[in-house]
């Protein structure tokens, strides 16, 4: 324990330190960023994001048919609002725009209606206008989600229908906006590539720097031998592990100014946009994930570690891992996060994605352990 | 108590080591060599860093391989180059091998403070190392190196980078030592361990030439090792004609020690042969002699 | 020269960097390959091209219709023995084939009507390119973009100034006629950002990653294999550090001229542009979003890719100098590499931290990052935040400044430096 102590401390320097708060400011910017900043982005999400906090309030997480029937009959009194605000603005009616419907069926080469509508929609940003847009796709969704549903089973393998079957019987699917969900799918897929980057970083000197600096000779011919291997490994693991829970923590608190905590408890199959595998939460997907990441950062650990251990220099280190980490932020974390649960994926892709990957790089690491366990030390 | 049991090395074609034989007990023992003659392979064999090709290496009766980390417990080992963080004190940088070699963190405080007296860094114990001269990084090497109080202890070159009054005091520490302890000195400056070595081990061509007593080793040239002078002139048909071992400038003429087997001439005087004049013997095709 | 040699030795018998100029290579060799779905159809620009000029006139125009004509004439009594219906354009023919109706045709035979297909559509496009650009008003696009970047103050000027002179050069290219030439439909194939994009921007990327190893490598080789104390103290000494400067010039040259050049082979291997070369990088078919690419020269397209080359080499062997003076300051190119690639996203993320308002929104624009991520931009006016004419030059001349300051200065600090 002393010694995996002592190691830990090697990795965790302030030099490396530094590295990781240059390299995860940059990636913030570069990547993270836009989905806390610009959260919601705009209109019309704005008003998804609101109606979409006015649904879990006023319904909760699913809605029966006399909630949609309430849904409807809300846009119903918004319109009449509209109706009332357009009449009681003289440019509409100078323009010949009497109601919101006459306002909808605007004639885009009518100038005049067409420079109305430009100004009240957006420099004004009358959020009305937005809000009813907004209210109407969702309605439309609500409407025809059997249709989406016959359609997706009609595509379906049988194992697909009959996870979508599961999901018709509850009925609670392509209701929600999804504007937070997905914003929490492109923040997480972000902030994974930062942390498969910062393990990398972390994790590439860890043998590598010992063989450079000619201490091999030294910690091999110790009471620990080459069993100071494990422990340096050993210790990576625990760095990696330490490194994923603070970024994770630093991100996650930064996430938390999205103030997208309303949604934890709805079913990630509730929202518009899409069917999943498993009927989780919104809060559960959240966990998956972040399971998801310890394990990509595992896996790049042991990857790390054993490049660090087979490579003769930092160039072909860096060089080696290059493929590794464009094939992972490329479409790599593409499915292993972003469609973790996706329906359109086979159920059995993802979860051995994560095997396979884990197998090859534990196995990987056993061999290097093998060969390290009887390698001359000749220089 | 180490036993090497035909040992051979090879890498590839290559043979570093042929079929040596050797057996130590307690006392000092040096390793004398040329470069390149396979006393680091040799060295590394002992400090399991590499493993013979051929034959086995036992101590107490036991192969060292499967001995595993009780063999290294007692195991000692200064390498002719090793590593240290430039940013660790001395202080720290044993405390973090007297981790890996297993030893008790109070134990291992007291034992540190003790080295570092008798190296002589006790005042530069807790300063960076990253300024430290040759000696003194050498000098911190000697002190990991006796950290777990061994029983087998091996010093590849220890004397390198140290000043005279440096290797004076080294050579005083391993007399100390040397009680029920084995010590191999790996090194080719034959004046520092000639006066504390109980016995010399000498490879010559991959295989063991010799492993006795330096009296004993000395005593291979007994008769043989003569001095002369000679005219500057005539040094170069001498050479060409005998072993030459020395040759020192006195006044116009040259005084040369040389090595002859055979009749003797008048003007030949007959000296007792020293370790140095095997060593030069027997490695000249190895060594280019000059002055 | 000797000593050149050995340094790049060090960089060109390296697995890693040979392994991955390979990786590289097979993956741009892949990209084209996997756009290559309709290079059956390149031939049309090219044959219209090779049988009327490769300038467009109302002669040529004319002349092609009649041909056309005769050629639907063709198409027509094919189909009338086949099918028993005539058709005025290939086009209507088209559009009413179903699997059942395509069946009575040989696939020869539907080849050759997509050919006529084809050249309709040229055709088409080309009588319509006077109204097209009648349509575009410079101006406006210069007010749209102000207001979509939400720029103000000295900021939007500057944009409008930038316009008015992308306006003259614009009215300047419709009199040369530079858009009148034939070229392959950019709404359809988009060839431009196909080779200047899709193959160009990885092939950046790449170049860039071989040189940073290779170029940090070199330079502290001996630091991290010991040797420096032996090498620094010879006779050349620490003039070595500009023998290794010539050595990363020199591997950069040769690891981005094999990526690229090989990726070129293959790409007008597959692509063939035989009767194209000549024709206007401004063409009014290299069209393929909502405006066409119009260069600030008159260039045609083998120029323009001469141009394009010359640039990327250009931006490749300053990326090697910029590497050599990070890596002479900090001796380790673990930090050096992640040093480079932090440099080079914070001047991508530099434009985006400027104030909307100010000059300074342009003027951190010029840097070599963000003129590398838009090679399909290169040259051209069109260029969003960046239609500056001199961009391309200043942009470089600014990097050769900077670098040589930084050079001066590292080098100075290294004759000075204590090697331990």
């Amino acid at each position: 324990m002393r010694i995996v102590l002592q190691e830990l401390k090697k990795i965790l320097n302030w030099k490396i330190g530094l590295l990781l708060v240059l390299a995860n400011a940059i990636l913030y910017f570069l990547l993270i960023s836009y989905h806390i900043e610009h959260f919601p982005n705009g209109r019309p999400a704005l008003d998804s994001y609101r109606i979409g906090i006015e649904m879990v309030e006023k319904y909760g997480v699913s809605m029966s048919e006399g909630e949609k029937a309430d849904f409807k009959e809300t846009y119903e009194q918004r319109l009449k609002d509209a109706d009332e605000y357009i009449q009681s603005r003289v440019d509409f009616s100078s323009v010949g725009i009497h109601s919101y419907q006459d306002f909808q069926d605007i004639n885009y080469e009518n100038q005049e209606q067409a420079e109305l509508r430009n100004k009240v929609v957006f420099e004004e940003n009358v959020d009305l206008f937005w809000e009813l847009q907004e209210r109407e796709r969702l309605i439309e969704f609500q409407n025809e989600n059997d249709i989406i549903m016959a359609n997706e089973m009609e595509r379906g393998s049988s194992q697909q229908v009959a996870t979508l079957e599961e999901i018709k019987a509850t009925g609670n699917y392509y209701i929600y906006p999804e504007l937070v969900f997905y914003n929490y799918k492109d923040f997480i897929v972000n902030v994974a590539i930062a942390i498969i980057v910062s393990v990398v970083l972390l994790l590439s000197p860890v043998f590598i720097r010992d063989r450079s600096l000619r201490l091999v000779d030294l910690q091999y011919t110790t009471r620990v031998g080459r069993n100071i291997f494990k422990r340096k490994m050993i210790a990576g693991l625990l760095a990696m592990f330490m490194v994923i829970t603070a970024l994770l923590a630093i991100y996650f608190s930064i996430y938390s100014l999205n103030n997208t905590g309303m949604f934890f408890s709805s079913p990630i199959n509730s929202f518009i946009g899409g069917f999943h595998w498993y009927d989780i939460t919104f809060f559960q997907y959240i966990v998956l994930t972040v399971l998801a990441i310890y394990f990509l950062g595992f896996v790049f650990a042991l990857l790390a570690m054993i490049f660090s251990n087979l490579m003769p220099n930092f160039v072909a280190l860096v060089g080696i891992q290059i493929p590794f980490i464009i094939a992972m932020i490329g479409p790599g974390i593409s499915y292993l996060i972003y469609q973790i649960t996706a329906l359109d994926l086979s159920q059995w892709l993802v979860p051995s994605g994560y095997v396979l990957i884990i197998v090859i790089g534990s196995m990987f690491m056993l061999f290097v352990w093998r060969r390290e366990r009887t390698l001359d030390i000749v220089h | 108590m180490l036993v090497v049991n035909n040992v051979s090395k090879n890498y590839g074609d290559f043979t570093a080591l042929k079929n040596i034989n050797l057996e130590f007990g307690s006392g000092v023992y040096g390793l004398l060599a040329p470069n390149g003659a396979g006393k680091t392979t040799l060295i590394k064999m002992l400090v399991t860093l590499i493993s013979p090709s051929k034959g086995e290496i036992l101590y107490n009766g036991t192969d060292i391989t499967s001995l595993d980390e009780e063999y290294r417990e007692v195991l000692g080992f200064l390498p002719q180059q090793f590593g240290y963080y430039k940013h660790y004190s001395p202080k720290s940088y044993l405390m973090y091998l007297a981790a890996l070699k297993g030893i008790e963190k109070k134990v291992a405080q007291e034992k540190i403070t003790e080295l570092l007296d008798k190296v002589a860094l006790s005042d530069v114990a807790n300063k960076k190392m990253r300024k430290f001269s040759g000696g003194m990084i050498q000098r911190v090497g000697i002190a990991q190196a006796l950290l777990n109080d061994p029983k087998i202890v091996i010093l590849d070159e220890p004397t390198a980078g140290l000043d005279p009054k440096e290797r004076a005091r080294f050579r005083q520490l391993l007399t100390e030592l040397s009680r029920d302890r084995l010590i191999i000195i790996s090194t080719h400056i034959v004046s520092d361990i000639e006066s504390i070595a109980n016995e010399m081990v000498m490879i010559k061509n991959q295989e063991l030439l010799y492993k006795d007593s330096v009296e004993n080793i000395c005593n291979t040239l007994d008769g043989a090792v003569y001095e002369t002078t000679i005219t500057n002139d005539e040094l170069a048909s001498f050479r060409a004609n005998h072993v030459l071992l020395s040759e020192k400038q006195e006044q116009s003429k040259m005084l040369v020690r040389f090595v002859h087997k055979g009749e003797s001439k008048e003007d030949w005087t007959v000296k007792n042969p020293h370790l140095e004049d095997v060593f030069l013997y027997e490695y000249r095709d190895d060594l280019s002699l000059g002055v | 020269m000797q000593i050149v040699k050995f340094e790049c030795k060090k960089a060109l018998t390296s697995p890693i960097i040979l392994f991955l100029l390979l990786l590289f290579t097979a993956y741009n060799i892949l990209i084209v390959s996997n756009s290559s779905d309709f290079n059956k159809e390149l031939h049309v620009a090219n044959d219209v091209a090779n049988s009327y000029g490769v300038e467009i006139t109302d002669e040529t125009l004319l002349k092609m219709e009649k041909d056309l004509q005769e050629e639907l004439t063709h198409l027509n009594n094919i189909t009338e023995e086949k099918a028993g219906q005539s058709f005025s354009s290939a086009g209507e023919f088209f559009s009413q084939l179903t699997y059942e109706r395509q069946e009575k045709y040989s696939e020869d035979q539907l080849d050759s009507f997509y050919t006529i297909y084809l050249k309709e559509m040229y055709l088409d496009t080309a009588k319509h390119i006077d109204e097209s650009y009648q349509k575009i008003d410079i101006k406006e696009l210069g007010e749209n973009n102000i207001q979509n970047y939400g720029l103000s103050g000295a900021a939007s000027e500057s944009l409008s100034k930038q316009y008015e002179k992308f306006g003259n050069r614009f009215d300047e290219m419709k009199r040369n006629m530079e858009h009148k030439r034939w070229f392959f439909a950019g709404k359809v194939y988009s060839m431009h950002s196909q080779l200047f994009k899709q193959l160009f921007l990885p092939i950046i990327f790449e170049s860039i990653i071989l040189i940073v190893l290779s170029t940090a490598l070199i330079t502290n080789y001996e630091f991290e294999n010991k040797a420096h104390l032996v090498t620094y103290a010879t006779k050349r000494g620490r003039r070595l550090m500009v023998d290794k400067l010539v050595a990363s010039l020199a591997v950069s040259t040769i690891l981005s001229v094999v990526l690229l050049a090989v990726a070129l082979i293959v790409y007008f291997k597959v692509f063939d542009y035989t009767h194209l070369w000549h024709s206007s990088i401004s063409s009014a078919f290299n069209w393929e979003t909502n405006f066409p690419y119009v260069s600030w020269w008159e260039m045609s397209f083998l120029q323009y890719l001469v141009g394009a080359i010359a640039l990327f080499y250009i931006c490749m062997l300053l990326f090697s100098c910029s590497t050599f003076a990070i890596a002479v300051l900090l001796k380790n190119s673990y930090f050096t590499f992640f040093g480079f690639i932090a440099i080079f996203t914070i001047l991508f993320m530099l434009q985006g931290f400027m104030p909307k308002s100010s000059n300074l929104i342009f003027v951190t624009g010029f840097n070599l990052t963000s003129l590398v991520l838009n090679p399909h931009q290169w040259f051209m006016a069109s260029n969003g935040l960046l239609v500056f004419k001199y961009y391309e030059v200043i942009t470089v001349l600014v990097a050769v400044v900077v670098i040589t300051i930084l050079f001066v200065f590292v080098m100075k600090r290294f004759n000075k430096q204590d090697i331990v």
